[in-house]
């Protein structure tokens, strides 16, 4: 026995020490690295009936991958269009997305972060309520208010403001707006983690210093809010980028969700090994835009989760 | 000072459209659930009624969905609570060296897709089950088995992430001194590190639970065939919507609203205990005659808790003994009436519009006769009313309470299917 697992089982004992060595290679080996590298490489496998899996035909292809670049062989077009254009829609929507909350959310967190009194309480309340109904029934809200005689509809064909109603499901609008509702709370609460351990003699002494309202936030509260920030913004980036709830209640029937073509090939095609590495692309895509841009901002891991 | 109030009223606007961004959509929802029309809509209001709740406690599919999401939530509570535990507890031992790496892959599925969390799960146990050569319809593939164990692969990082924020307060000293006062490692980790975790556990557990019980994408590629609650919706809001969805929202959302007060109750309860103790004197506490204060006493998340029960069971006895027959039956005699009433005028205007076009013609007219300028009325053709001078003014009057029978009366389609439309000729 080497002598640091020795020194293990002498701090927690045999017992309870092998119990929470076991929960921890369960969770970490056999839950999170081994599924993730099994799908990795199931992804570089051709599309094969059970029998045949592990016979002479089980060779590693790039297939797959090809399949997502260049569209079906011998097909009438270069690129696999229509699938490239999802997946980059898809990447820049979870980008707008993830702006708007940001810039939604800001101001909240540093009110409720920087304000005193029994209305916070209350506020925090109302903020966290939402949370605790079912995702589906949340866009589902939305879509009665969306819907073409929906809520909204009737409101702004009645001021006028149209003559027919707006179809605000085909446009997307639904979609964005649904997206960016189901993620506030997560953008909230990293910012408002980290403006509450703000010192307000800080703030105080930028506007004794005669630093305008903007500049106090540009140049002390964002500074120092980073980590916060770039926690939630990579949460609801990854999150929104993943969802699939919402692009299917909310989306327009003819624009996808990168989510919902893997989905497809699940489901609909029975094309495991292509959805595999319909989702590993995503994973890996989206892992480096995150780590590109939390080195643009100098940002940690560390500071991901507090 | 203008300046000052100015603010303060900018962020006054934008806290009340924040929150109305935030609650009104279930708010509109709830409104829903107690509308008779069989589309969910707040606008316009037609009949109050429970229907739907009955229509909801009548759903097989439903009801057998919530059975599967009790049984996943307990299953993903026990391993995740247990996994966040053991994972928080190796945390502050594992080396040094290794824990930025040991972190990032414990937090690691907090930031992963959960379709990827999915689909990673069922192809690594559909391979495991084939590596043992079982069956496909083998334990390991088990539904529940799948859908237990994908949730409790990020679920167990949101406990892990509750746990560590309170065992980081937790004197190691303590075991130490329970150890050497005998205590066996068992014992020491029962009597002194459970009980100090306790609330952390709680809330870890209420929250696996709640995440558990929402969640769509991992379990959307797993359930198999037990599908849960969510899987039921998502497939029922897919393929059309009925007011008895938001009848059970609305059941939770009051659920949600009664839970959230129950423990800011409590909380505030706990405050003014407190208080009571401190101010009170030694002799007050000794002769146990202190007075607490009672549970309504300047609490006012209580009274308002309260005052939500009565309302509630105040709703339920109204719904045992309330009809809405008749009213459904006046809201349809009244369309009938505005749709007969809309056709006279449009009879009437037509006849109006017939002479002065007739009148003008025969001012315009020197020789020429009235009857070929005259736009054929065109009821025979295979158009239906669509070119009828009086169909698409139809459009401009928008009013969804007289077509009970088309709600997609705005389509492109003008009012061809409208039931009007082809009587007004």
């Amino acid at each position: 026995m080497p002598p640091f697992l020795k020194e293990y089982f002498n701090r927690n004992g045999i017992g309870l020490g092998s119990v929470m060595l076991g929960l921890v290679l369960f969770w970490t080996v056999g839950l999170i690295i081994l599924p993730q590298l099994s799908m990795l490489d199931f992804s570089f496998r051709p599309n094969l009936p059970p029998p045949e899996i592990g016979g002479p035909k089980d060779l590693y292809t790039l297939e797959n991958y090809k399949y997502l670049i260049f569209g079906p062989e011998g097909g009438s077009q270069d690129y696999n269009a229509v699938d490239l254009r999802v997946f980059y829609r898809t990447l820049i929507a979870a980008v707008l997305v993830t702006l708007f909350n940001l810039m939604l959310c800001y101001p909240i967190a540093y009110y409720l972060a920087q304000t005193k009194g029994n209305h916070i309480r209350v506020l925090a309340l109302m903020l966290i309520i939402p949370y605790w109904i079912n995702e589906i029934l949340r866009a589902f809200a939305l879509r009665i208010i969306f819907g073409e005689s929906g809520v909204l509809n009737n409101i702004l064909v009645g001021a006028g403001v149209f003559d027919t109603p707006f179809d605000f499901i085909r446009n997307d609008i639904a979609l964005y707006a649904g997206l960016g509702y189901a993620y506030i709370l997560l953008m909230i609460f990293p910012i408002y983690n980290v403006i509450e351990s703000l010192d307000r003699n800080q703030i105080e002494a930028a506007r004794d210093m005669g630093a305008s309202w903007t500049r106090i936030h540009r140049r002390v509260v964002i500074p120092y809010a980073k980590p916060g920030i770039s926690s939630g913004c990579t949460m609801v980036f990854m999150l929104s980028a993943g969802a699939l709830a919402a692009p299917q209640i909310l989306g327009g029937p003819s624009s996808l969700w990168f989510t919902q073509l893997i989905y497809q090939q699940f489901n609909d095609n029975s094309d495991w090994p292509q959805g595999a590495a319909y989702a590993v692309v995503l994973l890996v895509t989206c892992i480096l835009l995150v780590l590109a841009l939390m080195r643009v901002f100098k940002v940690n891991m560390g500071d991901i989760g507090k | 000072m203008k300046n000052f109030s100015l603010m303060r009223l900018s962020i006054w606007v934008y806290l009340a459209l924040f929150f109305s961004y935030l609650l009104g959509p279930l708010v509109i929802m709830s409104v829903t659930a107690f509308n008779s029309p069989g589309f969910p809509r707040a606008a316009p209001w037609e009949c109050l009624t429970f229907e739907w709740f009955s229509a909801l406690f009548q759903d097989e599919r439903i009801l057998n969905g919530i059975k599967n999401s009790i049984l996943v939530g307990l299953g993903t509570v026990t391993l995740s609570v247990a996994m966040g535990l053991a994972g928080a507890l190796m945390l502050t031992q594992i080396w040094p060296k290794l824990r930025a790496t040991y972190y990032t892959i414990i937090i690691a599925p907090i930031l992963i897709p959960g379709v990827v969390i999915g689909i990673s799960t069922l192809v690594f146990w559909d391979r495991v089950n084939r590596l043992f050569g079982l069956d496909a319809d083998s334990f390991l593939s088990n539904g529940l088995f799948l859908t237990i164990i994908g949730q409790s692969t990020f679920i167990a990082s949101y406990c892990m992430l509750v746990l560590v924020a309170r065992l980081q307060r937790y004197d190691i000293g303590l075991t130490e001194a329970a150890l050497d006062l005998g205590a066996t490692h068992a014992q020491a980790f029962r009597k002194v590190l459970l009980p100090f975790m306790r609330p952390a556990i709680a809330s870890a557990a209420v929250l696996a639970f709640l995440a558990s019980f929402e969640n769509y994408n991992t379990t959307t590629f797993t359930f198999g065939e037990y599908p849960t609650l969510t899987i039921e919706l998502a497939q029922k809001v897919r393929y059309g919507i009925t007011p008895a969805i938001s009848a059970l929202a609305f059941i939770i959302v009051v659920l949600t609203v009664f839970a959230a007060l129950a423990n800011e109750a409590s909380i505030r309860r706990k405050e003014l205990v407190a208080a009571a103790r401190k101010s009170a004197t030694v002799e007050e506490l000794e002769s146990g005659k202190l007075r607490l204060p009672g549970f309504l006493s300047s609490n006012t998340a209580a009274v308002v808790l309260v005052v939500v029960a009565m309302m509630t069971i105040a709703v339920v006895g109204t719904a045992t003994v309330y009809s809405p027959a008749q009213c459904i039956a006046d809201v349809k005699e009244q369309k009938r009436l505005e749709t007969d009433l809309r056709i006279q005028e449009l009879l009437q205007r037509r006849a109006e519009e017939k002479a002065r076009r007739e009148a003008e013609q025969a001012e315009q007219g020197g020789g020429e006769p009235a009857v070929e300028t005259t736009p054929k009325p065109s009821n025979n053709s295979g158009f239906g009313g669509v070119f009828a001078p009086g169909a698409l003014q139809d459009d401009s009057t928008e009013d969804p309470v007289a077509e009970p029978d088309a709600p997609a009366s705005d389509s492109g389609f003008g009012n061809v299917f409208d039931p009007d439309a082809l009587q007004n000729d």
